[in-house]
């Protein structure tokens, strides 16, 4: 029987690979793909499936941990955002040119605008950097449906498949079939051939040319075998102009082709870029005149055509080489591809409205409450003169606080506070620095860098933000907390401490991030010692993340308005959303909208103007 | 039927897509919409897009909207390109005066754009004891009621009941009824 239920697109990936009987799921989260291993799951504890579902504690681990599931027969995927392929690129270069045992799917979530990315890179071009066949869904239905032929492909043809999602599939919802899980033979049976399973430089000149010709095989099958993912919506009247679009993109012209009942325009979808299904894309382009091409980010369709002369995209700058192609840009592409006057909206009385009602899109702050927002203060306070490197997560909006000086990508800081301290020391100089990074992300790839600095002997303060969480990317476990996804399986919690002892940094402090005055002075003391003793020492912060909503007392806080001179210290050094500026009375307020009452901002103004509402004080 | 859903993150605007999903699944008419999760869901604007009936993509194009909801008045007005004309905006206000700026009422009387304003906050504050989580299913409420939203109050409050957590479901129904209330058309 067939039942249907709205999905969010990464649910619906998920419940595809569990359908079709992946037996080895690892991943680690990043938006916009974070929501497909906890459904995985899911579904599995739903289904009854023997699948092992686990967070890696990086992408290049969750990669490898599932590439040997299927050396050994099993179905397995490894799931990702797109920087994580980055971390991951090492293994993936190298099982790419190997014959795979059991069906391998690589997905891969890009994030074109960016939203939620360091990067706008494109994964369909990575794919073709590592010749791995990639599929890219316009919706969540049909990303569904390609996990199944990404898996027979891949078995097919012994290679991963890379199933590219972007963050418009990954973060709709849509009705879509649910299905029952299918038998698949597979089963551990690790055959030692080291032939196959060891990349040594003898065996890759037989592997290299072996994956070129399964990715001319895959090119031909992709020419006839998947029109399903590939193929023409013809123009209803003489084409004025023809589209090849791959992805959302895909969906979105067909919307405004409808919406707008134009019937001279033909689209030609592609749902397999890489390898390009090459004749079938020529053979649309020599049939039309006007030709345009939709793809995020990169010109990877365009790139592989031998002649792009005809063709308007981002290649040639007809698209905008950078961000993404949302429906009003698309319909401004398309108009300009037609050579006809886009119908114009006159907006100018709503700008002028916006502008007098003071109207401002708000960036991502901190939430109110927020462990971060305390501990950063803490810094400010202790060393105000220092460089603060930072990393990504949450604790990259302490921006907002200008207590974040550079990031880079997951791991960075520590490795920054080397950088930042070498280039002082060689001119002999002692500049403090505090390196910021999360829980998650220390576990990550923050620990090398750490051995590193101990080894080579850098001075700088190295102050771990433990939420109990990965929060930025709405709430995942990592190897500090131990908990595991499937239902009745348990992991074993990593301590935080004794690893970084074990890194041989001597000099580690425990703090509790509300307390902001044993914060400024553990931060004190330990760049006092990490000068003094030429190594990195480690302040631990930990208060839980208000996504886990902690039983705290509530401290309901007001600003005296007499005492309050309006200098803007708390805004500029605190940056809570729930305590903000009245530009009429020049005066900070407590925007009880907001406000949940944490009581951390107490010990922020320096005039002594917030205190706690009489009698509430818990 | 194409709605847009604005707010602020942290505000609970998910909920009410998956309200509208499960009314649309009920009356077996398809859907698509588009949420945002993420770095920008923190704290930050935040947009929803959702659609009912025969589309290919999950966004909603500017100038189409039938419908935009938002829970914080800023990011209604900044948001109101995406109205068709003719459209409806439902909003929660929390500083009336906004709704007498000239070229505001200027803007809104050459779109023939219906405005449903409903003071959220002091509901809230009055009757629930200021728990303003409840923002999202008393907006849901106010929808039912415009008549713009394309779906009927009875619609809507088998959704939120089944898709409400146990113990908040009888203030959920209170709630939505409140916001029902709360607009007079
Ligand atoms: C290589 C890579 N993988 C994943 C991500 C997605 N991502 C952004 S922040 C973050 C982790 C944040 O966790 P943590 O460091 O504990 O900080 P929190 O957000 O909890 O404050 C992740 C995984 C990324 N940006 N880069």
């Amino acid at each position: 029987m067939s039942k249907r239920q709205i999905l969010l697109g990464n649910e619906a990936i998920a419940r595809g690979i569990v359908e079709a009987g992946c037996a080895v799921a690892t991943a680690y989260p990043g938006t916009p793909s974070s929501e497909i291993l906890p459904a995985v799951a899911a579904y599995a504890d739903e289904l009854g499936t023997k699948t092992a579902v686990e967070w890696g504690i990086n992408e290049k681990v969750a990669f490898e941990v599932a590439a040997a599931a299927s050396f050994s027969g099993q179905r397995a995927c490894a799931v990702m955002k797109q920087v994580g392929m980055n971390v991951a690129a090492d293994g993936i270069m190298s099982v790419a040119q190997f014959n795979m045992a059991g069906g391998f799917l690589l997905v891969v979530a890009d994030d074109p605008g960016p939203h939620s990315s360091q990067t706008e890179q494109d994964t369909r071009f990575f794919s073709m950097f590592a010749k791995l066949p990639c599929f890219d869904p316009s919706s969540a239905e049909e990303a569904k449906r390609m996990v199944f032929d990404a898996y027979d492909l891949s078995e097919r043809h012994q290679i991963i498949s890379v199933l590219r999602p972007s963050v418009r599939v990954d973060h709709c919802r849509q009705d879509v079939e649910l299905g029952e899980v299918r038998e698949v033979p597979n089963k551990a049976a690790f055959k030692k051939d080291p032939k196959r399973w060891v990349c040594l430089p003898a065996n890759v000149r037989v592997s290299h040319p072996q994956l070129n010709a399964k990715i001319d095989a895959i090119a031909e099958e992709f020419e006839t075998d998947f029109d399903s993912y590939n193929y023409e919506v013809p123009a209803r009247s003489e084409a004025k102009l023809a589209v090849v679009a791959g992805g959302v993109s895909f969906a979105i012209v067909m919307d405004i082709l409808k919406a707008t009942g134009r019937t001279d325009v033909a689209v030609l979808k592609i749902g397999t870029p890489f390898p390009l299904p090459v004749k079938k894309v020529q053979d649309f382009i020599a049939r039309h005149d006007n030709v345009l091409f939709l793809e995020e980010t990169y010109p990877v369709m365009e790139m592989q055509l031998p002649d792009r002369t005809k063709i308007k995209g981002r290649w040639n700058g007809f698209v905008p080489r950078a961000g993404e192609l949302l429906p009003e840009v698309i319909e401004e592409i398309l108009y300009r591809a037609l050579g006809e006057e886009r119908p114009k909206r006159e907006e100018e009385r709503l700008k002028a409205a916006l502008q007098e009602l003071k109207v401002t899109p708000k960036p991502p702050a901190l939430c109110p409450g927020c462990p971060h927002r305390a501990s950063f203060f803490a810094i400010h306070k202790a060393l105000p003169a220092a460089i603060y490197p930072s990393d990504i997560g949450c604790y990259t909006l302490g921006v907002n606080q200008k207590m974040v000086d550079s990031v880079v990508c997951m791991g960075a800081s520590v490795s920054q506070g080397s950088g930042f301290f070498l280039a002082h020391h060689v001119d002999g100089k002692d500049q403090p620095v505090v390196s910021t990074i999360g829980d998650s992300t220390f576990f990550h790839m923050g620990v090398p860098g750490l051995i590193n600095a101990v080894y080579n002997r850098h001075a700088f303060v190295l102050a771990i933000l433990d939420n109990s969480l990965t929060a930025m990317t709405g709430g995942q476990s990592h190897p500090g907390l131990g908990d595991k996804l499937r239902r009745e399986d348990s992991g074993v919690a990593v301590d935080l401490v004794p690893l970084i002892r074990g890194c041989g940094v001597s000099h580690v402090s425990v703090v509790a991030s509300y307390d902001v005055a044993e914060g400024t002075k553990a931060i004190k003391e330990a760049w006092q010692f990490a000068k003094e003793n030429r190594t990195p020492t480690v302040v631990v912060f930990r208060h839980p993340c208000m996504l886990l909503r902690p039983k705290q007392p509530r401290v309901a806080v007001t600003v005296d308005q007499e005492k309050c001179i309006g200098c803007r210290y708390c805004i500029t050094n605190f940056n809570c959303p729930g305590l903000v500026f009245s530009d009429e009375k020049k005066k900070a307020y407590i925007d009880e909208r907001f406000c949940v009452a944490c009581g951390v901002c107490r010990f922020v103004c320096p005039h002594g103007a917030i205190v706690a509402v009489d009698g509430e004080e818990a | 039927m194409q709605y847009v859903i604005v707010g602020l993150g942290g505000q609970g605007i998910l909920f009410s897509s998956k309200v509208l999903g499960q009314v649309a699944l009920a009356r077996d008419e398809k859907v698509l919409g588009s949420e945002v999760h993420g770095m920008a869901q923190r704290g930050g604007s935040v947009i929803s897009h959702f659609k009912i009936g025969p589309y290919n993509s999950p966004l909603v194009r500017a100038g189409e909207a039938d419908v935009l909801v938002a829970f914080e008045q800023g990011e209604g007005f900044r948001n109101l390109h995406f109205l068709r004309d003719g459209g409806t905006l439902v909003v929660n206000i929390h500083q009336k005066e906004a709704l007498e700026n000239e070229n505001l009422k200027a803007y809104l009387a050459s779109r023939k754009i219906k405005v449903h304003a409903i003071e959220g906050y002091e509901i809230l504050k009055k009757t629930m004891g200021g728990r303003f989580l409840f923002l999202n299913v008393l907006i849901l409420g106010a929808l039912c009621a415009s008549g713009a939203g394309g779906v009927t109050f009875d619609e809507v409050k088998e959704a939120v009941a089944s898709l409400s957590p146990e113990r908040f479901r009888a203030d959920n129904l209170k709630v939505l009824a409140l916001g029902h209330e709360a607009i007079k058309v």
